[in-house]
């Protein structure tokens, strides 16, 4: 093995992470490993990691995105929860070759990426057949496929048809499926986008890619399962409001990584992933830096507001929520839930209905939820039809909040900037998996699966166990 | 002119080990890529289209406004050279060269120049 | 010639440790040395090894020339700084005119960098890269004629020497956080990085891979590193100083530039592209022309 193999070989295993069912979780973990480099593309990739359970939908995203990773390539399963056997339907052989590794197993990882790198182990070849998208060579007078001016389809494809400006002009519009697995969007988020420049004209949510097809089994588990148990299942209060905490933070931690301030996220991350009842003073240090953060006010003021009667003009009632209580609404479930009388509770709220408010509202969320926990004790909560979740009031008989906020997207983002609409889709904190859920229409069912899930509750703690449970 | 011939080497060496470094070491193992590996990355979708495009450089007003200040400011590397002979009038005929070209920039900024979003 | 590849090369591995200590301070992690300064060596062995890749119809030469321009207009940069008395590759008479219209092609090679892939992610960014650049050209220039202007004198050389009894950054205080601004801009870093960011999945190097991709990764560094060792004979005396040889405080107060770059960009979250345009304009621009006309008057 010559020297440059030697040096490569012990670099940090550069990643690109395919976030199928019930792995949001453990990808977002990933990026807190030692070695470990969560790239935004592919092309900068050596290691596709597939986390969780694919699903029939995400199975050709995921095989493109292999495609686009270069030479030399590897992909390795991580199987999360209950599932370690479970690629039922064999999914996972379209791939030339799967390693399967546990999650958080960076030993494993890097022998992987060791093995490639140091010519053991052979490179990935293609998934796909090499077709290509359209017939063109020898096409037309010039031999590439192109007909007239701007007609036929060129090298394969078709140039950009024409569409209006709010200009007043006719300009090309790229027709693009953005995701499920772009970095800039959650993960699982289709977005069918019309861009004219760097200008969202039209944006529609796609097919859900968690649970498209009929006979697809449930979703999960998700990162709210703390509180779709706590529907059936006594729950101290201290655990949900510790749960609250952490979900927020992990949310913070996403969204400064978005904002150009990863190596900040990391450390938010890190605090939410191992959050205890003593972190109380670290949550509000954290809470009162951000939301004093002149830079990061710049970076959201003004971006995604949801006025004008947004918020009630969707398909799907959004009772509750951040989002909601970042217009100014004061609904919370915790209001009316007899569990939290005399523990001195007080719906946070925010003015200003944008990304900024969102933001300071999550902020002041996470801490409060720290202050509750402490005062709750031994308090248990009991099982109860209603419950306020990290993104808003959680039912047995209705859909789950993320779908409501699915619903949002359309109107939000026509119009805006991409960064700005990437910032506005972070800023809603919609989870693609959860809103699967709803959308089969058996919340009940579903939601005693999940409380089915022995290993529901652990993952909410990112596989640390015992950080949650006290 | 020596030091410009100089300084014309030293971007045309560089320009070429970048070159020389992005080309040499794939081009010793190269594989020829498939057409999907050849699929621009759009977070797993397929595009339909070229990227290529007439976009609208929204920005163009703003493109214009700073089109007219360069060029005016190459008059002030000169200016800079013989300032400190020339003395208070040469810092008097800039403040109004400047100052002119200054309320260009707020009559832009009030017709929303600077506003394309 | 050694000069300028020895200050780019060791510069741009220096902006890697650097980087390396910055995020793992701000991640509040265990700062493991040796992982700090071997990782960019392995990270770059690695891409060398990985292989090139290319999408449908791009505009190959384009795409090759791209990172050659940028880093050999940040090389012309360097090779005009004089790093003691006479220690100068191309110490020519109008070394800031050549500095601003390097750092003007600059834009040339990142707006290249993105079209040239057909593919729309690095199309957004060179977009987005334009409007961002020209919006700190503007100040980035003015500062450095505010610099020549008691120099009487647009070689970097005399800039340095007019210096002698006191910098620039206490004699013009507005002049090196404007032209730090620039500087970050131009090399696309931190809170200015809207050609390359996390939202675009990776911008203009969304579809680079391997050598390709190191390449792009070095030219950006070089830029970084040009505009420190111009910021440090501009504005905090250059070779000069006690004790130490002149390349001595040379790379030092390089490093010490750097630092404060790298620094920001793990502090400052990613500005909005319009918002920016505004107050470049707005607020940068009549800064600048402020730090013009009192460094003129001062030095009458």
């Amino acid at each position: 093995m010559g020297v440059i193999a030697r040096l490569a070989s012990g670099a940090d295993v550069p990643v690109f992470p395919v976030v199928a069912a019930g792995g949001r979780l453990a990808a977002e973990a990933l990026r807190l490993l030692p070695g470990v480099r969560v790239e935004d593309t592919p092309r900068a990739a050596t290691v596709l990691v597939v986390v969780g359970r694919l699903t029939r939908a995400l199975l050709h995203p995921a095989l493109v995105v292999h495609d686009q990773l270069p030479q030399p390539r590897a992909t390795v399963w991580m199987p999360i929860g209950v599932d370690e056997a479970g690629d039922p339907e064999g999914l996972l052989s379209a791939f030339p070759s799967v390693t399967t590794v546990g999650a958080g197993d960076t030993a494993g990882l890097r022998t992987v990426f060791a093995d490639l790198v140091s010519g053991v182990r052979a490179s990935d070849s293609p998934a796909l057949p090499d077709m290509e998208p359209a017939h063109w060579r020898g096409v037309g007078p010039y031999g590439h496929g192109g007909a007239g001016m701007t007609g036929g389809v060129p090298f394969g494809r078709p140039l950009p048809a024409r569409a209006p400006d709010p200009d007043g002009l006719e300009l090309d519009q790229l027709p693009l499926q953005l995701g499920p697995l772009h970095p800039g969007l959650p993960p699982g988020l289709v977005l069918h986008v019309g861009l004219q420049g760097d200008v969202v004209r039209h944006a529609e949510v796609g097919a859900n890619p968690y649970q498209s097809w009929p006979g697809d089994p449930a979703p999960g588990p998700l990162d709210t399962a703390t509180f779709v148990d706590a529907l059936r299942l006594p729950t101290p209060v201290a655990d949900l409001e510790l749960a609250r905490a952490r979900h927020h933070l992990r949310w913070v931690a996403q969204a400064l990584r978005l904002h150009g301030l990863e190596a900040l996220g990391l450390r938010v991350a890190a605090l939410g992933g191992s959050l205890s009842p003593t972190d109380r003073c670290t949550v509000q240090a954290v809470t009162r830096r951000l939301a004093g953060s002149r830079s990061l006010a710049w970076a959201t003021a003004g971006v995604g507001v949801t006025d004008g009667g947004l918020l009630d003009g969707i398909e799907t009632r959004l009772e509750t929520g951040p989002v909601r209580r970042a217009a100014g609404d004061t609904g919370d479930a915790r209001s009316d839930d007899p569990a939290y009388q005399g523990l001195g509770f007080e719906p946070v709220v925010h003015q200003g209905a944008d990304a900024w408010a969102r933001l300071r509202q999550r902020l002041a969320e996470a801490t409060q939820a720290m202050d509750l926990a402490e005062r709750a004790g031994m308090r248990v909560r009991d099982p109860g039809p209603a419950l306020e979740g990290p993104r808003g009031t959680i039912r047995l008989d209705a859909a789950m909040p993320s779908t409501a906020l699915c619903e949002l997207l359309p109107a939000l983002l026509a119009g805006s900037e991409w960064g700005d609409a990437v910032t506005t889709v972070a800023s809603l904190d919609l989870d693609v998996e959860e809103a699967a859920l709803a959308r089969s229409g058996s919340a009940p069912a579903s939601g005693g699966r999940i409380a089915g899930t022995p290993t529901g509750s652990g993952h909410q703690n990112g596989g640390r166990p015992g950080a949650g449970a006290r | 002119m020596a030091p410009f011939g100089a300084a014309l080497a030293v971007v045309l060496a560089a320009g070429v080990a970048v070159l020389a470094g992005r080309w040499l070491p794939s081009s010793v193992s190269s594989v020829a890529m498939t057409a999907p590996e050849r699929v621009p990355f759009l977070g797993g979708g397929l595009p339909e289209v070229h990227a290529w495009s007439r976009y609208h450089v929204r920005y163009y007003s703003m493109a214009l406004l700073f089109l007219a200040f360069d060029m005016e400011m190459v008059f002030m590397y000169p200016w800079a050279v013989v300032f400190v002979e020339e003395g208070a009038i040469a810092l008097v005929e800039m403040l109004m060269f400047i100052t002119i070209l200054v309320l260009g920039i707020l009559y832009a900024w009030r017709e929303g120049a600077l506003r394309w979003a | 010639m050694l000069l300028v590849g020895a200050t780019l090369g060791l510069g741009a591995y220096a902006v890697a440790v650097l980087d390396g200590v910055g995020a793992r301070v701000a991640a509040g992690g265990r700062l493991r040395l040796m992982d700090i300064a071997a990782g960019p060596l392995r990270r770059a062995a690695l891409l060398a090894r990985t292989s090139r890749s290319t999408t449908e119809r791009p505009d190959l030469q384009a795409w090759a020339l791209a990172p050659a321009i940028v880093a050999g207009m940040a090389a012309a940069a360097v090779a005009a700084v004089p790093f003691g008395p006479g220690i100068a590759v191309a110490d020519v008479d109008d070394g800031i005119v050549l500095f601003g219209a390097a750092m003007a092609v600059v834009m040339v090679g990142v707006y290249l960098h993105g079209w040239s892939a057909n593919s729309p992610m690095p199309l957004v960014g060179g977009y987005r890269f334009i409007a961002l650049a020209l919006s700190y050209e503007m100040p980035l220039a003015l500062v450095l004629i505010a610099a020549a202007l008691p120099a009487e004198s647009l070689a970097v050389g005399a800039i340095v020497e007019s210096q002698h009894d006191l910098w620039n950054v206490v004699r013009q205080p507005l002049g090196l956080p404007l032209y730090l601004v620039a500087g970050t801009g131009l090399a696309f870093w931190g809170p200015l990085n809207g050609a390359d960011g996390p939202d675009l999945a990776g911008g203009t190097s969304a579809e680079v891979s391997g050598p390709a991709l190191l390449a792009w990764e070095l030219a950006r560094r070089f830029v970084l590193v040009a505009v420190a060792v111009v910021g440090a004979a501009v504005f905090l005396g250059g070779w000069q100083g006690p004790i130490l040889p002149g390349p001595a405080w040379m790379a030092l107060k390089t490093l010490a530039l750097l630092a404060v770059l790298v620094w920001a960009g793990h502090r400052l979250a990613r500005v909005r592209l319009e918002r920016f345009v505004v107050v470049a304009w707005a607020v940068l621009i009549p800064l600048a022309l402020v730090d013009v006309f009192v460094s003129g008057a001062l030095a009458l």
